[in-house]
């Protein structure tokens, strides 16, 4: 009976799990866009514009939940924004993977891209933990640390990309615009994730 | 006539109190949308039954038999003068407290009359009026305070769930003491007087409460139920339940409190907590206002208002 009284309803429930299963779908998603860009895998790369369109379906599904009534008010702005943070994750994975299909990437920058990627699978990773961490009521400061830790690597290395990425040549204009976008997009993906890093720690300090 | 204004002020107050009081007891959690209206509903009308029932005699006897021996002269007068008072505040949106308007008008009507007014009485229950909200104030920090070191160590959807669960008990715990004690200063003198029995009162009284919360108490949920939502669950909660608690142990000692009132001073006791510059002192000074005026004013209004019917001759309105 106890058990039950304190059971999260249905549709927080709902919530909790779809949540999980966009933040596990973006995972899948940077661990593909990894995989694909270091073994030039261009089926797998146009892969990650399905799963994009499948978080979407994810967040909907979240925001209605929440917005029929599932949790406090107190916390619903807050779930909705971290939502819509790992949304925005996607959106850019998307526009990576779209503008690589389109692009030859100059093997001077392709191993601090491969570098990229793979910091950005981790700190999914673990953000991953910190959502499951969240939930079973621990302390995500050292989980938000890494994340940290791993967002400064990627600035790191996105400032050498950057100076190697002036001496790469570029025939046109939509093609140099292309690249440069291609950048932009792996690179703001860690930001994002660090983002959502923080939403996670303000949900957990709000209610206490 | 004696008997017929007395009926129609009862039921006026009662509807008036099922319009107002659901927001006191369900506003939070409709708000939430931890439940829908008619859950509430059908939750609220039957425990403020079982409340006015169970608990309501002793306050019924406070203000119907302790504070002055009630006729039905007397009851006509103040619940008519209560009723049009409670109407004119609800028109101007004045916030104005029915326990102090029906306790005024009482003890200036019988004070008008020469029936002998309980000084004593009159002192204990003003004294309840200045401690229930100060106890309400005590109670929301001490129940924050309890929250902050037991509950901070769940998870932050176990918290939220908890949360859920406890403020529909508070809910519950308001609407019990809606009948036993607003409910029953309503009926106390109607009671008292001989015009029904403490089951009929209650059950008649209970009716109106829940016809009132049916058809007048969607919009001031609306109001009050969105607008303390934006206060954190935790301060939300420990004010709720400060005055939930600060009300019923009123209840117990037969005090006519008002829970409005209770709420308000709970507010404040978690505001406070959180820094004196989060409570809003204007807001303050009119409720202070108000909690100063509304009985004096009732209790001046009906006493020139008995001393004029008295000049009819006996039968006519007085008996």
């Amino acid at each position: 009976m106890l058990k039950k009284l304190l059971a999260p309803g249905k549709k927080e429930k709902a919530v909790i799990e779809d949540l999980t299963r966009h933040i596990k779908l973006l995972y899948s998603g940077l661990d593909a866009f990894e995989r694909a860009f270091r073994d030039k895998d261009r089926d797998l790369m146009a892969s990650i514009i399905d799963l994009e369109r499948e978080a979407d379906v994810i967040r909907r599904d979240v925001i209605s939940n929440i917005y029929e009534g599932a949790f406090l008010p107190y916390l619903r702005p807050r779930l909705c924004r971290f939502a819509e943070v790992i949304d925005c994750v996607f959106d850019l994975l998307e526009d990576a993977a779209y503008q690589y299909l389109d692009l030859v990437i100059d093997a001077s920058i392709q191993n601090y891209c491969t570098q990229i990627a793979a910091l950005n699978e981790r700190m999914c990773e673990m953000l991953l933990l910190s959502f499951e961490t969240l939930m079973g009521g621990g302390d995500l400061r050292d989980k938000a640390l890494a994340i940290r830790v791993y967002e400064k690597k990627v600035d790191d290395i996105k400032l050498d990309l950057v100076r190697d990425l002036r001496n790469v040549e570029v025939k046109t204009f939509w093609d140099g615009k292309a690249l440069s976008d291609f950048v932009s997009s792996l690179t703001s993906v860690s930001d994002i994730i660090e983002d959502a890093s923080d939403y996670l720690q303000v949900i957990n300090v709000s209610m206490r | 006539m004696a008997t017929l204004l007395p009926l129609i002020g009862c039921v006026f107050i009662a509807f008036v109190v099922g319009s107002n009081d659901t927001s006191n007891a369900f506003g939070i959690c409709i708000g939430c949308d931890i439940l829908k209206f008619k859950k509430a509903l059908c939750l609220f009308g039957p425990v403020v039954l079982l409340g006015a029932v169970l608990q309501g005699q002793k306050v019924m006897k406070t203000v119907g038999s302790d504070l002055l021996e009630v006729n039905l002269s007397i009851l006509g007068v103040s619940l008519i003068v209560s009723a049009l008072l409670i109407a004119f505040s609800n028109w101007k949106k004045l916030p104005l407290s029915t326990h102090q308007v029906i306790v005024g008008s009482f003890t200036g009507a019988g004070m008008a009359s020469g029936i002998p007014v309980s000084m004593t009485f009159v002192v204990k229950i003003v004294l309840s009026w200045i401690v229930s909200p100060l106890g309400a104030l005590f109670s929301a920090v001490l129940i924050y305070k309890l929250m902050e070191k037991t509950l901070s160590r769940f998870s932050v959807f176990r918290i939220e769930t908890i949360l859920k669960n406890l403020l529909i008990l508070c809910a519950i715990v308001i609407a019990y003491t809606t009948g036993a004690n607003e409910l029953a200063t309503v009926l106390g003198g109607a009671v008292h007087a001989g015009l029904f029995s403490t089951t009929a009162a209650s059950c008649g009284g209970a009716l109106f409460v829940f016809l009132g919360a049916l058809f007048l108490s969607p919009r001031v949920i609306e109001t009050v139920g969105k607008g303390i939502t934006t206060l954190d669950p935790y301060s939300g909660f420990a004010a709720q339940f400060g005055a939930a608690t600060s009300v019923f142990i009123f209840t117990c000692l037969g005090m006519p409190v008002s829970t409005t009132f209770c709420i308000i001073g709970g507010i404040v006791g978690v505001g406070a907590l959180k820094g004196m510059e989060t409570v809003r002192f204007d807001l303050m000074r009119k409720m202070m206002v108000s909690w100063v005026a509304a009985p004096l004013l009732s209790f001046c209004i009906c006493f020139i208002a008995t001393k004029g019917l008295m000049f009819f001759p006996k039968g006519f309105f007085w008996v």
